[in-house]
Parts: structure tokens; sequence; C-alpha cells
């Protein structure tokens, strides 16, 4: 009896070792692959936007560590976008992350601004090889698919009355109703943009901002899970997170167009 | 170490009392059971709960870490890792090189050009701008804003009639230009404008479509229908509430009227 309670306990703890073991094991191999995805997206925005390795005449390498002609470049490539977006006739949205300034455009003209109260964005955008990511901001980014906690359209049905009799006029509309405002636009080169109400939301309406935000990113732990049991690299999408005042975060949503265009100034 | 081998024996000790006690009462049933072993079987069977529950609970807080871990560590991590940005600094003996003085006036001449296209843009002419969610309005002249207020736009309501008919009121997007001006517009009433109100539709000539004074003194037509115009409902000016057109009241629709030209450009977002 002794003994079978002694080897009870030794399984046990060789168990518990295990598990630890386990455990830990999946822990490093889940953290290998997640930081890898990184280094895999920006070698596909390297071969996508980088130079071309087979032009003959290339640009000195010098010429990326000076300031003035850095300066320019970025001019150059967010002046690109903007003509680009500019002929199109619909609302456009420039991201301007040095001014902190996030501006509604429609043909050229600056039709609404917003000032942006803080800003994160990932290592590529921010701090990538000038080489890739400048010609990548060039052209602007195409909206793909969103989310949001508020609707593109708020649109209401009403039926018509059959005659005189039923006819109700319309109820005024309540302009006091604050709706929590936060929307992820992906684009279709991969990048995320997440924009937030910059207002410290209190009680429900908080609860709204952090239940979408939690969403999110179960639903890309889910993906990375997924792709991390078949032994694959999961897909890394860069974002920019950005804060705006509420009603400019509700503005901004609401004008531009469902696959509409974004040009990002860093 | 010696901890260890100590708890290791009292706690087989204690086991080994509880089996024993676990035969006392499960094989001897019957028997008087002394106290003392009462105890050591009422120990054991405590010391078998705190083991499991400290085995569920070791299992609860293991799930909660690894989904906390998955969830918010594991995406954390990707941003973690320290990018060099290349160091910008200005060599002074590389920009004096005819090969950087060349590049530099490229690249300047390329920005020139593009400024210029882009501000080209926007003419010194005379705009408005509409904000549909807002439903304010700024005025524009030689490109500084010469008033700004209220307005009504859209209700975004999808009107259901007889037969599938649908109408959506809300006022279109984009950029738009002003294609004529009317002085005492009169309001030529839509079908839906009848259906909305349970009314049979008219002839399109019917004396019962024209509305005069309801839209103010002045319009500007944007086409296909939509206007910039004045409105009665004065107390319902920056609400959503309109068919599509945009109201102004009195004092900013002669101003704009006034401002705009056949021509002009309206940019609704």
């Amino acid at each position: 009896m002794e003994n079978k309670v002694k080897k009870r306990i030794y399984a046990g703890k060789i168990f518990f070792i295990i598990v630890l073991c386990l455990v830990s094991l999946c822990v490093a191999y889940y953290s290998t692959m997640v930081m890898k995805a990184p280094a895999k997206k920006f070698a596909e925005l390297k071969a996508e936007y980088g130079p071309d390795s087979t032009k003959k005449k290339k640009l000195d390498e010098r010429m990326f560590s000076d300031s003035d002609y850095l300066s320019l470049l970025k001019e150059k490539a967010i002046l690109q976008s903007k003509l680009s977006m500019a002929d199109a006739d619909s609302v456009y949205f420039v991201i301007n992350l040095a001014d902190s300034t996030a501006n509604l455009e429609l043909c050229g003209v600056v039709v609404h601004q917003a000032k942006i109260s803080s800003y994160v964005a990932s290592n590529i955008i921010l701090k990538g090889d000038d080489n890739v990511i400048l010609p990548m901001l060039a052209s602007p980014f195409t909206i793909a698919s969103d989310i949001s906690t508020i609707k593109k359209e708020p649109l209401m049905i009403k039926i018509a009355p059959k005659d005189t009799s039923e006819y109700k006029p319309d109820i005024t509309p309540d302009t006091t109703i604050i709706e929590p405002v936060a929307y992820i636009m992906e684009m279709t080169n991969g990048v995320k943009i997440f924009v937030y109400e910059e207002e410290a939301s209190v009680s429900d309406k908080d609860r709204v901002v952090f239940k979408f935000d939690l969403k999110y990113k179960m639903d890309e732990a889910k993906r990375y899970f997924k792709s991390i049991s078949h032994f694959e690299v999961p897909e890394y999408y860069p974002v920019i997170k950005i804060k705006i005042p509420r009603t400019d975060a509700k503005i901004i949503y609401r004008a531009i167009p469902k696959h509409g265009q974004i040009g990002i100034y860093r | 170490m010696g901890n260890d081998r100590f708890i290791d024996e009292s706690s087989e000790n204690m086991i080994n009392k509880v089996s024993e006690g676990q035969d006392h009462n499960v094989v001897e049933t019957g028997e008087i059971i002394s106290s003392s072993e009462k105890k050591s079987f009422k120990d054991g069977i405590i010391y078998r709960i705190i083991v499991n529950f400290l085995f569920f609970l070791g299992s609860i807080i293991l799930v909660a870490f690894l989904g906390y871990f998955v969830v918010f560590i594991a995406p954390s991590l990707q941003e973690s890792r320290t990018v060099k940005k290349a160091a910008v600094i200005t060599d002074e003996e590389f920009t004096k090189e005819a090969g950087y003085k060349k590049q530099i006036g490229q690249i300047k001449k390329d920005v020139q050009n593009l400024s210029k296209r882009y501000n080209g843009f926007t003419s010194g002419q005379s705009y408005i701008v509409i904000n549909t969610t807002d439903n304010k309005f700024a005025l524009y002249k030689n490109k500084q804003l010469i008033r700004e207020g209220s307005c009504s736009t859209g209700s975004f309501t999808m009107l259901k009639g007889k037969g599938n008919k649908k109408w959506v009121f809300k006022t279109p997007r984009g950029q738009f230009t002003v294609r004529g001006k009317r002085t005492n517009p009169v309001w030529t009433r839509p079908d839906w404008s009848f259906v909305e109100e349970g009314l049979p539709i008219p002839s399109p000539r019917d004396e019962s479509r024209y509305e005069p004074g309801v839209l103010g003194d002045y319009a500007l037509t944007l086409g296909d229908g939509y206007m910039i115009h004045g409105t009665i409902y004065k107390r319902f000016l920056g609400m959503p509430v309109t068919h599509g057109c945009v109201r102004l009241n009195d004092e900013d629709l002669d101003v704009v009227f006034h401002t705009l030209n056949v021509g002009s450009k309206v940019y609704i977002y």
C-alpha cells in the first residue's frame, strides 16, 4: 500500500513536470513563430516596394542617410499619394503622423481637420527601411474591409402610410445620443489602421470600446493560433493606431467610402 | 532538501494513515473505529480535497495565463524587437559631390512640380464645404473661410411605398458644381412627397405639385434634383431631417447665394 501511494506521488510529480515542460515548449514555439511574422512581412514588402536589384543605375546608399534628401523623399511620397487620390472624385483620408493631424480631403481640398492626440505604429512603418517604406507610402492605401462600433450609414426604414389617416409627421432625431467610436480599417496591402475616440469614456460606453478591442484581439489570437498549429508563420499586419476626438472620428468614418483611400505621412 | 524529505515523510505517513483508516472503514465495517483513526481518516480526506483543489486552481491559472499570453503578450512581442533605424547624418563631404547635388536637385524639382499640381486642385474661386454628419457648412472665398454655420442634410431614411418602390433620403457625397441659381424658387413636389403623406400620386403637371415659399428666397441647384435652399423648418437646422437637399437659414442662404456662382464647387462629405 505504501509503495502504491509513493508511486502515485511520483507519477503526479512526473506528470506535473511533463505538463510544465510541454507548456513552456509551446509558449517558446508560439513566441518564436509570432516574432518571425514581422520579418516575413517586411521581406514581402521589400520584394514589392524595395529597390530593383536588376536596375543598372543604383542610387547611392549614402543618400538615405542624408536628412535633406529623406525629408524631400517623404514629401514627394505623400504628394504622389495625395495626387493619385485627388484624381478620384471621392473623399480620402490623410494621416500625418509627423504633424499629428488627420485630414479629410476631397479633390485636393481639405474639408475636415482633426488633431491626433496620440498614436502608436508598428516598427515597420515608423522605423522600417526608407528604401522600402517610402515607395509604399507613395501610393494610397485602399480600404479592403472595416469593422466599427458605429454604423457607416445609419439608415432607418419607414413604411409609407396607406392613406392620410395613417400619416404621422417625422419624429425629431435625438442628436444628444453619444455613441462610442472605434473602428479598424484593413488595407489591401495588409496595413491596419485603428481609430479610437480620445475621450476617456465612462461606464457602459467604456465597455463598448473595450469589448470591441478585446473581440478583435481574440479573433487575431485565433488566427495566429490556427497558423502556428499548422506550423506556419502567421500573417503579420503592420498597424497604425490613432486617437482623435469622438466627433471627428465619427465624421471621418462616415465620410470615407467603403473602399476609400488613405494617405500616410510619417 | 531536508525540508522536502520531511514534508514527503509526513505526507506519506498521513496518506498511510488515511489508507489504513479507509481500509478499516471499508473492510471492517461494523467495527468500532478509534478516535485517532477517525481523525487521520478525516485528515486524509481533507488532504485529498486540498490537493484536488490546488490541482484545479493550478489548471485554471495555467489556462488563464496561456489565454492572456496568446491574446495580449504574444502580439506585443512582435513590436518588442528593436529596429535600428539608419543614422541620419549629413556628411559635409558627401554633400559637395556632384552626384549628391544632382540627386537633391532632381528630387526638389519633383516635389515642386507635384506641389504645383496638387495646389492646382484648389482654385481661388469660392466654394462651400458641407458636413453631413454634423450638419455644418463652411463657405470659402479666395481660400479664406468667410462664413460657417448649421444646415440640415439627408435623414438617412428609406421610404418603402407600394409595389416595392423605395426612396433613400440621403445627401450625396463628393464634389459637385453649382449648376443654376434661382430666386423665389417654387418646389415641385416629387412622387415620394405624396407617398410619404399617404396621398395619391398626381399627374406630373398637376397643380398640387407646385408649392411656392417652402424653399426660402433662393435655391442653388446641384443636379439630380438636389439643391441648397432655405427652409420654413428652422428649428430643425443642425439635424439630419431633409430628403437629400441642403437647407440653410435665411441669412446664411443669402450670403451663400451671393458668394457662389454657377460653376462654383460644392464639397459634400
